[in-house]
């Protein structure tokens, strides 16, 4: 359009110049129009439109709180208990309101409006105290408790509360039975095989599995798996194929450990031995006498495993221990690299049932 | 663009939030962190010490402190209490067994005067995992309902290893700390 009126500006600047220049008388005609009609700048006047709407709501609900609040205040009962708690949800989304709108709020009404929610929030604690004896300790008399079955029942619940931590662990068993999860438990002098194939990892069915309070015992896990749980493990051997999540080791003893896994977690092991191949930094806490050494497991197919969980690669983290007992710069006495002398052979778990 | 909208922005640069990621070890709270960022979460180590990433998120930004949550490290937990505006607590939902562990020190932490002001937000964490608990179930074991009424608080399930239940968790969480502390200026 520009062009058409000034063909023979060629300099950009100058056009650009023009343009905003006309843009600006544009505006000032605009305002002038505006002006004149008797209107404010389309700016300012949905801020002013939305302050005052903001204002209408605030006072709204601040009066609607107000009012029910002298309604209980002039029959505390404890059945009003149910309105207190909506009271102090509709106090908190007051809050909130002028919390969201304080942008555009003049700060003059954004502290009044704050001190409002303030008085209605100790109005409320007012009332509160007054229906609800309240529970904290103070030197106050007072003879009669407004609803005795309430004292009550708040008693009951703290003298409950010792005896409902020592439940935890029967209700944990409610939802699911710890020894329903997938695992081998409680075993003796026994050879513990399970293949995880890859069907079931696609359909969802693999997920972690748990060795737990095993003795003596060979165990063999082979395909892939999301995380393995190991505890309480007595002079067992442990083979396991890919984990695409975590190992978490707690307590062991004499223990033989081949695993390949994204973290590796060992607490609480003594004299163990562990060929590792591992993505991240393995870590020992309250562990001591283990002994690091790089992985040495085989089956058919267990390449193709380790590389679709992204392990396929040695990446040298089986020496890089570190040892959150021993937050020191010189080594820590409690883990060692194993000497090659010392090592295993590779072990090829290949015929399921064939021990050693 | 008028000095009213420059102004929104000065202020809105100021909207910094401090949150604090705490959970035992082994529920994931390194890799939540850094999946939330968008890096690359195939090579996590174990946290010794701490993480502080600076993440701006909606109009905010967020200093998350996620501290390691190994026994030996967590008595250090109580050095970065000071000021945390959020807390998260992880859990990691297939680890039944130390359930109880993990409620134990979501209770003494929630004992704490300095942390009593601050929106706690739960991620039931490895919900991807088969057989791992709901967040339901979560809620009930460690007894979330029980909590001081004060208290502003959400669980919410998620996997950091696909990403999801992450942001909603993180909205919920900035939404509610922004509510709150705008009324302190």
């Amino acid at each position: 359009m520009e062009e058409n009126d000034q063909p023979s500006a060629q300099d950009p600047v100058a056009d650009a110049v023009e343009r905003k220049h006309a843009a600006m008388l544009e505006r000032l005609s605009n305002r002038h129009q505006s002006r004149l009609s008797g209107k404010t700048d389309p700016n300012s006047e949905t801020s002013f439109q939305s302050t005052q709407l903001f204002l209408s709501q605030f006072s709204q609900s601040k009066l609607s709180i107000e009012s029910q609040l002298s309604r209980i205040r002039k029959q505390p009962d404890p059945t009003h208990k149910p309105d207190l708690e909506a009271i102090s949800l509709e106090i908190s989304a007051l809050e909130k309101l002028v919390a969201e709108n304080s942008y555009f709020l003049p700060p003059y009404e954004v502290r009044t409006c704050l001190n409002t929610v303030a008085h209605l929030k100790q109005s409320l604690d007012e009332v509160t105290s007054l229906v609800i004896p309240k529970k904290k300790f103070s030197f106050k008399n007072k003879p009669t408790k407004k609803n005795p079955t309430v004292a009550a029942q708040k008693d009951a619940i703290i003298l409950g509360e010792p005896e409902k931590e020592l439940n935890v662990g029967s209700e944990k068993i409610g939802f699911r039975d710890l020894s329903t999860a997938p695992g081998f438990r409680d075993r003796e002098k026994d050879v513990l095989v399970k293949e995880f194939s890859i069907n079931e990892l696609e359909g969802g069915q693999n997920g972690e599995f748990t060795l737990s309070k095993l003795r003596d015992c060979e165990v063999r896990l082979k395909g892939r798996l999301r995380a393995l749980f190991m505890d309480k493990l007595m002079n067992c051997k442990v083979y396991v194929g890919a984990v695409t999540g975590s190992v978490l080791i707690e307590g062991a003893e004499g223990c033989v450990f081949v695993l390949a896994s994204h973290q590796i977690r060992i607490h609480n092991a003594k004299n163990c031995d562990f060929y590792l191949r591992v993505r991240s930094r393995p870590i020992i806490e309250d562990s001591c006498g283990v002994r690091f050494a790089p992985y040495c497991l085989s089956y058919r197919g267990i390449e193709k495993d380790l590389t679709e969980a992204n392990l396929g690669e040695e990446t040298g983290n089986w020496a890089n221990v570190d040892d959150f007992r021993w937050l020191r710069a010189v080594q820590s006495p409690n883990w060692s690299l194993l000497p090659e002398s010392e090592r295993i052979g590779m072990v090829d778990v290949s015929n399921v049932g064939n021990s050693d | 663009m008028g000095l009213l909208s420059i102004i929104r922005k000065i202020k809105r640069k100021e909207k910094e939030m401090r949150i604090l990621m705490v959970g035992l070890d082994n529920s994931g709270k390194t890799t939540i962190v850094m999946k939330i960022n968008g890096e690359d979460t195939s090579v996590i180590s174990p946290t010794l010490g701490f993480n502080i990433k600076t993440i701006s998120y909606q109009k905010y930004t967020l200093n998350i402190w996620d501290v390691g949550g190994q026994k030996t490290i967590r008595s250090y937990w109580r050095n970065y209490f000071e000021q945390t505006d959020g807390l998260v607590w992880v859990v990691d939902s297939s680890d039944l067994r130390r359930l109880n562990d993990c409620k134990y020190e979501l209770d003494n932490l929630l004992k704490e005067e300095r942390l009593s002001g601050a929106s706690l937000l739960i991620f039931a964490n490895k919900q991807d995992i088969q057989g791992s608990l709901s967040p339901d179930e979560i809620a009930k074991v460690l007894n979330l309902e029980a909590m001081d009424k004060s208290r502003h608080w959400k669980i919410v399930g998620c996997s950091a290893y696909t990403g999801e239940g992450l942001l909603e968790g993180f909205d919920w969480l900035v939404q509610d700390i922004a509510s709150r502390i705008y009324m302190l200026d």
